[in-house]
């Protein structure tokens, strides 16, 4: 499996410095939290490695290939998913047709195809379909699948959001705060969904998260961003421990 | 299917691909087919005189064109208010080998299906250009680029001696199996052959908007930057709706030429965009059915204010200036009250019959 790897990566947007010589690895099969203040420039890192930024200095690999300049439908064909922060859903559809929408580049039949409809559009629809029935029941949304997005409650959602990426069959995922506005039992969900993807699917996972708590437990790594700096890395516990994070999240005495 | 399979008493699908089926019942399909059936056998028991014959032909190429609009301006949420250009591009293909080969040439009267085909072509090619601000353009600033498109259109014909300067340029009668359509058979002719495109039309946009290639239109509409992420070029996808509205626009001109036998500008101007706009926004935006409510319902409505504003013109004499107000008039407060009203157009109120009928005699 591919490492990720972001090597001094400054982005600026005018004069302001968003993110400052930032050097991640993220290992295969691991947990990686970024965590931070905020405005520390944690979407924006996820961002740059999705693809709607491009960083103004440095460079981002994913195994062989260079991310560096990639646009985000190409890296998502690389088997990098995003998930957003803010739901950017496709409101006007169902859960169903989301998901299928993230089947979009393994569904290659021509446009004729598609008038007719029969035979390999037929065979190629409902092979993706069976596809998104296995997420959908990972995800645990079978009661909504009909359902119009924008009729549904937040906290399902961000679940539909957080099923979308998993649907392009990644083998990195990028959560964006997927637990933001969440009540506790919704957390716990999403942290389950989490830990399971790791065991059973072995995805690689990067979570933007805020809930401290959530990322110490799960985390096998952790990156700690403030003002655009990575200003501590390592295990929760070396994190944990580490003056420099404590300053940034409390103050100092 | 051990269940009933005239109503929708439950979901009783054991695989994927039986739930790919356009008819959830048989009790929709024989709807469906009766419908068609009407369709084609009523001229046989109903003689209508030609001036009624030709609104019902006018209202059949506005369901094409409006067909092609409410894709890309319903489904893929790009406002367009140049379609008339775009139908206008397919007429004055049809035109131009008028006015190349003469307006009874053996291509332009024996081998009209092909002509109509390269017409929707034209049409596309077209579309697709016009199409490529919305790589950068959002919004209103990409409806004003596609109104330069008909300013650029209509200016452009008007200029050109090859196009008559706007002048009528007359297309022959085509040749059928039968021989020459003639005067008296021309308008049944052409509701059969505008229907029979419209069904294909129909079925291949419905098969469409079931398939990658109509899912992403709306994916590039309700969130574009999403639909990067999950694999789509939304710029590209936007082109390619254009395209694909050019292409119905462009089938519905050169039908549009046919029927008239002959192309002036003054079917395709400003006045016309805004509207099939209008059509696509009563039927109701991203609704297949809306596509064909749309263009009865302003054509209807269209036919009976005209009919009230002569008989007002001749029987008030004293508000004559008022009954040739009426038209547009009507037509104003129609879209305003249905953008008030009912912004989901009449294929919402199609859907909640549908609805109710499919529960029917439970309401829940």
């Amino acid at each position: 499996m591919a490492h990720l790897i972001v090597s001094d990566v400054t982005l600026t947007f005018g004069g302001l410095q968003a993110l400052t010589q930032v050097n991640l690895s993220i290992e295969p099969g691991f947990i990686t939290s970024i965590i931070g203040p905020n405005g520390a420039g944690k979407t924006s890192l996820l961002n740059c490695v999705s693809g709607f930024y491009h960083p103004t200095k440095g460079e981002i690999q994913y195994g062989q290939r260079n991310l560096t300049h990639a646009s985000p439908h190409q890296i998502s064909s690389m088997g990098i998913a995003r998930a957003f922060q803010n739901l950017e859903l496709f409101r006007g559809l169902s859960v169903l047709d989301n998901l299928l929408l993230a089947r979009h580049q393994n569904l290659q039949y021509s446009i004729l195809h598609a008038i007719i409809y029969f035979g390999k559009t037929s065979r190629l629809e409902a092979e993706n379909r069976t596809y998104v029935e296995k997420v959908i029941n990972f995800m645990e949304l079978e009661p909504y699948r009909k359902k119009m997005v924008g009729n549904l409650s937040y906290g399902v959602q961000k679940r539909v959001e957080v099923a979308r990426a998993l649907t392009l069959a990644p083998k990195l995922l990028l959560l964006d705060e997927p637990m933001a506005g969440m009540n506790i039992e919704e957390k716990e969900d999403i942290v389950r969904f989490i830990l399971d993807l790791k065991k059973e699917w072995g995805t690689t996972v990067v979570l933007v998260e805020h809930d401290l708590g959530v990322v110490m437990d799960i985390s096998d790594q952790i990156y700690v961003l403030d003002f655009g700096e990575v200003i501590g890395s390592g295990t929760p516990n070396d994190v944990a421990s580490n003056p420099k994070v404590i300053e940034a999240y409390i103050g100092e005495e | 299917m051990s269940s009933n399979r005239w109503l929708a008493t439950g979901n009783y699908f054991t695989s994927y691909k039986e739930e790919q089926r356009i008819f959830f019942t048989s009790l929709d399909r024989a709807a469906m087919s009766l419908l068609l059936l009407c369709l084609f056998i009523w001229p046989f028991f109903i003689v209508v005189d030609n001036k009624y014959m030709l609104v019902i032909d006018n209202i059949l190429v506005a369901v094409i064109a409006v067909m092609g609009l409410n894709l890309v301006t319903g489904f893929a949420g790009l406002i367009s208010i140049g379609h008339a250009a775009f139908v206008g591009i397919g007429a004055y293909t049809i035109a131009s080998f008028a006015r190349v080969l003469g307006d009874s040439h053996a291509l332009l009267t024996h081998a009209w299906p092909l002509l109509i085909l390269i017409a929707g072509f034209m049409g596309a090619v077209f579309g697709a250009i016009v199409g490529l601000p919305a790589l950068r353009l959002k919004h209103l600033y990409l409806a004003i680029a596609t109104l330069s498109f008909q300013m650029i259109f209509q200016w452009t014909i008007n200029f050109m001696n090859f196009f008559n300067q706007g002048q009528t340029i007359s297309v022959g009668r085509v040749v059928w199996l039968t021989g020459q359509v003639s005067r008296s058979q021309h308008y049944i002719f052409w509701y059969y052959a505008i229907l029979v495109v419209i069904v294909f039309c129909g079925f291949a946009v419905r098969n469409l908007l079931r398939t990658r290639y109509g899912r992403c239109l709306v994916a590039v509409r309700d969130n574009d930057r999403a639909a990067d992420a999950m694999g789509m070029h939304p710029g590209f996808t936007k082109v390619y709706a254009f395209a694909l509205a050019g292409f119905l626009a462009g089938v519905a001109g050169a039908l549009h030429a046919y029927l008239y036998r002959g192309v002036g500008i003054e079917s395709f101007t400003l006045h016309h965009s805004i509207s099939f706009l209008a059509m696509a926004i009563v039927g109701g935006l991203g609704t297949l059915p809306g596509s064909f409510l749309g263009p009865l319902a302003i054509k209807v409505l269209d036919l009976q204010v005209e009919r009230l504003s002569e008989w007002a013109g001749a029987h008030l004499t004293f508000a004559t200036n008022l009954a040739t107000a009426l038209r547009p008039l009507s037509f104003g407060l129609v879209i305003v009250l249905f953008l008030m009203f009912e912004p989901r157009g009449i294929a919402n109120w199609w859907r909640i019959a549908r609805s109710y009928v499919k529960l029917w005699p439970f309401r829940y």
